[in-house]
């Protein structure tokens, strides 16, 4: 049995809708945000978790840290259910939620840490180990005595993952973690997430827009819209699956080129540079160099690979999300 | 037990951050007891009433000292509900109700003592008449005290009530207004309870409200006898162990139902 067993996990909210006029009473919408997803995680493993807006990333994360009773299906972490005996369930897991704290705004954040200490019971000695072992990695040392009110966004950052990971969660979720953060922040956090999942063995489940998070961290991801699971796998299979249009541009010395583009490709030309679009699973990036090389002397080319985001978006759109 | 300890020091601490607020809370509350008083002067220089006005001005005194365990709430809680920072409290391994408990006791407690100790001492240093007189007797004195204690205790139970309910209505505004209506008639601090007719005070006395503040007063000016002392706890603690079931109901439906909105 793998660590993490969902299945079928369902998950229904009711929304009241404005009044609409000449009736007396508001119209109640049901939303299905999860309409029956599945998956497991083997331990250690990191999993990214993506969608758009509205998908049912954050519910699962809620059901699965024991915050939401879902409406169907069943889930297993480690042996227990999430939402039966939370408070037994929650010590062997972390939560960061990009967009809330869990500390404490007025205070120092070392401070906020003793408290979790406390909460979390955790003897001195486990406790200045874990903390010192995080505060190096994180950097934290110096922001320790301030109060949180006083951090950057960055390195508030850095403080709610110490605070989440110093009782040393079997399982990490982390919920938009880079959201707002700059390249520099972004990059520091992708390294230590890497090495807290080296080092500690930590199963991390990821959720993000940034899908360069998913690039540098996910050997897996898992693709969620509507409420159900679309693809689950390697993130290159991902890419190639949806990979589909990308485009050349090329510009020559000299006028008077004839450019003969193997089947399949389609040229556009403005001036003296022209534009050729075509399938890469069709034709070979490399025979389409080579096709290109034979028309004269190029004197500056780009290809444009589709942005990872791009993809992203196409994804969505052919899955109609 | 150690972390719902911490979490009550946590909250102390972060109530000694405000210490400007802390000077012009009692300001304001100093400038209420004194027009109080005034006002009851005024009162008995028209027609004496049986209670003698040292007491009425005690009671004023007290009262104020004591005002911000009665009223307001947390707002760092509110505030926690309403943004969904809550869902953090939810993935520990604490209760949440006892967890949320100490934070309001502690809240209640630092605020009222910190404005409540200078405010006794500067109606100490008032003229006869206009400021606090010395508790009647000692066993008075002691029984008074620990009425409020347990006065803070139904308190807090019934403030958890109030966050309970604002984690369905996700605005605090309605609720709070009510019970601090409710709160501020029946607890003695818009008119003194001794000057309430007979009959209403029949009533009075065995809501929650009237134990709270009204009685440990009572017991420290000697308008109750020691003797009843007994009977004002009893009727203290039955309140106390009545919201605190009826608020871990509700916590535990709430959790059951909870939505944490957004992102």
């Amino acid at each position: 049995m793998s660590y993490i067993e969902v299945d079928g996990l369902k998950k229904t909210f009711t929304v009241k809708k404005k009044r609409e006029k000449g009736k007396l009473l508001r119209e109640k919408q049901t939303v299905e945000a999860l309409k029956g997803v599945s998956f497991s995680v083997e331990k250690g493993e990191l999993v990214g978790y993506i969608g758009p807006n509205g998908a049912g990333k954050s519910t699962t994360v809620k059901i699965l840290s024991g915050i939401l009773t879902p409406d169907g299906g069943k889930a297993n972490v480690g042996g227990r259910v999430p939402w039966v005996d939370r408070k037994e369930y929650v010590k062997h897991i972390g939560v960061v939620f990009g967009q809330r704290s869990q500390l404490w705004w007025d205070v120092p954040i070392i401070d906020s840490f003793s408290l979790l200490k406390d909460i979390y019971k955790l003897s001195s000695g486990d406790y200045e180990k874990r903390l010192k072992e995080l505060k190096d990695a994180l950097q934290l040392e110096e922001l320790l005595r301030t109060p949180l009110r006083l951090l950057s966004l960055g390195q508030r950052m850095r403080a709610e993952l110490c605070g989440s990971l110093l009782h040393r969660p079997e399982l990490l979720f982390l919920d938009e973690p880079t959201i707002g953060l700059d390249a520099v922040s972004k990059i520091a956090l992708r390294d230590f997430l890497k090495w807290e999942n080296k080092e500690n063995g930590t199963t991390i489940m990821l959720t993000t827009h940034d899908m360069e998070d998913i690039a540098a961290l996910c050997s897996r991801v898992m693709v969620l819209g509507h409420g159900q699971k679309l693809f689950d796998g390697k993130l290159p299979d991902l890419l190639e699956r949806f990979d589909t249009v990308r485009t050349v541009s090329v510009k020559y010395d000299g006028t008077d080129i004839s450019l003969k583009v193997p089947e399949g490709a389609s040229v556009s030309q403005k001036d003296n540079e022209f534009f050729i679009t075509y399938c890469p699973k069709e034709i070979p990036t490399a025979r389409l160099l080579v096709a290109l090389q034979d028309a004269g002397t190029i004197s500056e080319m780009t290809l444009q690979p589709e942005n990872i985001d791009h993809l992203i978006a196409a994804m969505y759109k052919e899955l109609d999300l | 037990m150690r972390a719902y300890f911490t979490v009550f020091k946590m909250r102390l601490r972060m109530e000694l951050q405000y210490r400007g607020a802390m000077i012009g809370g009692i300001a304001c509350q100093v400038f209420f007891g004194l027009i109080l008083v005034a006002l009851y002067r005024a009162l008995y220089e028209g027609k004496p009433q049986a209670i003698p006005i040292e007491h009425v001005a005690t009671y004023v005194w007290l009262q104020q000292s004591f005002f911000r365990m009665l009223v307001a709430s947390d707002p760092d809680l509110l505030d926690k509900i309403r943004s969904g920072d809550i869902s953090y409290d939810m993935c520990r391994p604490v209760d949440m109700y006892g967890f949320y408990y100490v934070r309001i006791m502690a809240q209640k407690l630092m605020g009222s003592l910190m404005r409540g100790i200078p405010m006794l001492v500067f109606a100490a240093l008032l003229p006869k008449g206009w400021g606090i007189v010395l508790p009647n007797s000692v066993p008075g004195l002691l029984a008074g005290v620990m009425a409020l204690v347990i006065g803070l205790l139904c308190m807090c139970a019934l403030e958890n009530i109030t966050m309970a309910f604002t984690m369905r209505t996700l605005d605090p505004r309605g609720i709070q207004a009510m019970l601090n209506l409710l709160m501020v008639t029946f607890s003695g601090n818009l008119l003194p309870l001794t000057l309430f007719p007979d009959s209403w005070q029949k009533v009075i006395k065995v809501l929650p409200y009237s134990q709270l503040l009204d009685a440990p007063i009572r017991l420290y000016t000697g308008e109750y006898p020691v003797s009843e002392a007994f009977k004002i706890i009893t009727i203290q603690l039955l309140w106390t162990l009545v919201l605190g079931a009826f608020g871990m109901y509700l916590w535990g439906r709430n959790k059951k139902r909870m939505i944490v909105q957004g992102g």
